[in-house]
């Protein structure tokens, strides 16, 4: 267990990589970040009710063009290794769902704060690009390789300390009001939580829509069949 | 005169996963395109002044959506080699074909893979996943790198195969088609993912829980029309109303 910190740190790393700089393979979406932050701190059900609301709210934020958006891949480590933290202080399902509610704010936090960092190591990439071409121009092309070293290493390195950083203060300050405000953080949590399913999937269900009647249509019936299917199931 | 081997393209391919390290407001993806673009260089000038030399030019401004980038490396490979050769365009022309590429193949892999694949695998993914099952990840990883890997790997082959044209009219048509057919599927996914929030297992929720997410599709809906707050910001906003009304109560 003392381990799992250490690696959740380091998987900021990573998924601060697959995010942008290399792959895009969607191993940083929540979900996924979800899946493997609960077999390492061996809590499933906390980071996934954490990942499911986080990877709702991801899915509609896009990089499109020069736009840097939330960084959903850090905050969501962050987010679900600060909800994973404290809930194994305390079994009680009050002090999971509080800490579930604090995961997702400081994932959302994090999510925002981390948009400043991304734009600075795009700005020190533009210096890199200048010096490349210029070493280039000079006969010396291993000066390529080089540039591609030091901007994944950076992006590794600031996805490590922002994640490390973050997670830490997250953790010691949030233990104590997690503990003595567990029930009212607990409500809370029932409150937001929906709305935060619904906030998010209304972006999704805009983004497949597009206005469209048939595909509008297509949400309806799915909606109904499958609520039929699940109630005459259950009967 | 050389010619671009398949060799040389599955390096290429290899590495567009390095396309975007180097990424930053001015060259956007300049720098990672001319890292992919070696091989071919490589090959084509054995004179390590002239391929320095092209190889500087193509740090260039260049940007597209990354994993279409495959298809833009691939057809400007085949251009590459005609010039190499004295026989096609010149170097200002290959400049202006990468940017008409970018925009254009960008264009198309924003709505393929950012504005409809990517939320369809995450809804996928969380449908699983709402029974607290590990598959839920796995089938999104599945079903957002079916497209994007293949695209990547043969990507590059392919579009030194078509060359430009073949990534114009006729490219599009079906990615078009694509999109709109995901588009359907993803919004009766929504639809299955709502009826399975609402009676997981066929037990409904409490009442209580149906109208906060009726509410929250509802105030989803009226944001979703508006830039500003971004969907981040309103749900951080909620978040903290949440807590007030709790410690109200």
């Amino acid at each position: 267990m003392t381990l799992a910190p250490l690696a959740t740190a380091l998987l900021g790393g990573v998924v601060a990589l697959d995010a942008t700089p290399v792959g895009q393979t969607m191993i940083s979406q929540p979900l996924v970040v979800a899946t493997v932050l609960g077999a390492l701190w061996g809590d499933w059900r906390t980071a996934l009710e954490v990942g499911i609301v986080l990877q709702i709210l991801a899915a509609c934020t896009l990089p499109v063009g020069a736009r840097t958006p939330e960084d959903y891949a850090t905050g969501s480590v962050i987010g679900i290794g600060v909800a994973l933290a404290l809930a194994q202080r305390r079994s009680f399902l009050v002090t999971h769902e509080a800490s579930e509610l604090l995961g997702v704010g400081v994932g959302l936090v994090a999510a925002i704060g981390s948009v400043p960092l991304l734009r600075w190591q795009r700005r020190l990439n533009e210096g890199l690009s200048r010096w490349c071409e210029s070493e280039i121009r000079e006969g010396r092309e291993e000066a390529l390789g080089a540039a591609h070293r030091a901007a994944v290493g950076l992006a590794f390195g600031v996805g490590v300390a922002y994640t490390a950083a973050f997670l830490m203060a997250g953790s010691w300050s949030l233990a104590v009001p997690c503990e003595r405000e567990s029930l009212r953080l607990a409500k809370a949590w029932w409150l937001a939580q929906p709305l935060w399913l619904g906030l998010g999937l209304a972006q999704v269900l805009n983004a497949f829509v597009q206005r469209r009647p048939l595909r509008g249509a297509a949400f309806g019936a799915a909606l109904i069949g499958a609520w039929l299917v699940l109630m005459v199931g259950a009967s | 005169m050389e010619r671009v081997t398949a060799a040389d393209l599955r390096r290429v391919a290899w590495r567009t996963f390095l396309l975007q390290a180097t990424w930053n407001y001015e060259r956007q993806q300049g720098l990672g395109w001319a890292w992919c673009f070696k091989p071919v260089l490589d090959r084509l000038y054995p004179d390590a002044a002239v391929k320095g030399q092209r190889l500087a030019e193509h740090t260039a401004y260049f940007n597209t959506q990354p994993t279409m980038a495959s298809l833009a490396l691939g057809a400007v490979a085949g251009i590459e080699e005609e010039c190499a050769s004295g026989a096609g365009p010149d170097v200002g022309a290959v400049q202006r074909i990468k940017a008409v590429l970018g925009s254009a193949l960008a264009a198309l892999g924003d709505r393929l893979f950012w504005s409809t694949l990517r939320p369809f695998a995450a809804c996928l993914g969380v449908l699983i996943a709402l029974g607290g099952s590990w598959r839920g990840a796995v089938a999104l990883l599945v079903c957002y790198n079916l497209f994007h890997l293949v695209i990547r790997w043969r990507g590059v082959a392919w579009g030194y195969r078509r060359g430009p044209a073949g990534l114009g009219e006729g490219l599009r048509e079906r990615l078009d088609t694509l999109v709109a057919r995901l588009c359907v599927l993803g919004a009766a996914l929504v639809g299955v993912l709502v009826a399975a929030l609402l009676a997981p297992g066929g037990e409904p929720r409490g009442l209580a829980f149906q109208a906060l997410l009726a509410a929250g599709l509802l105030l989803g809906m009226v944001a979703a029309l508006r830039a500003r707050p971004s969907p981040t910001q309103w749900a951080l906003g909620l978040g903290a109303l949440c807590v007030v009304a709790a410690w109200l109560r």
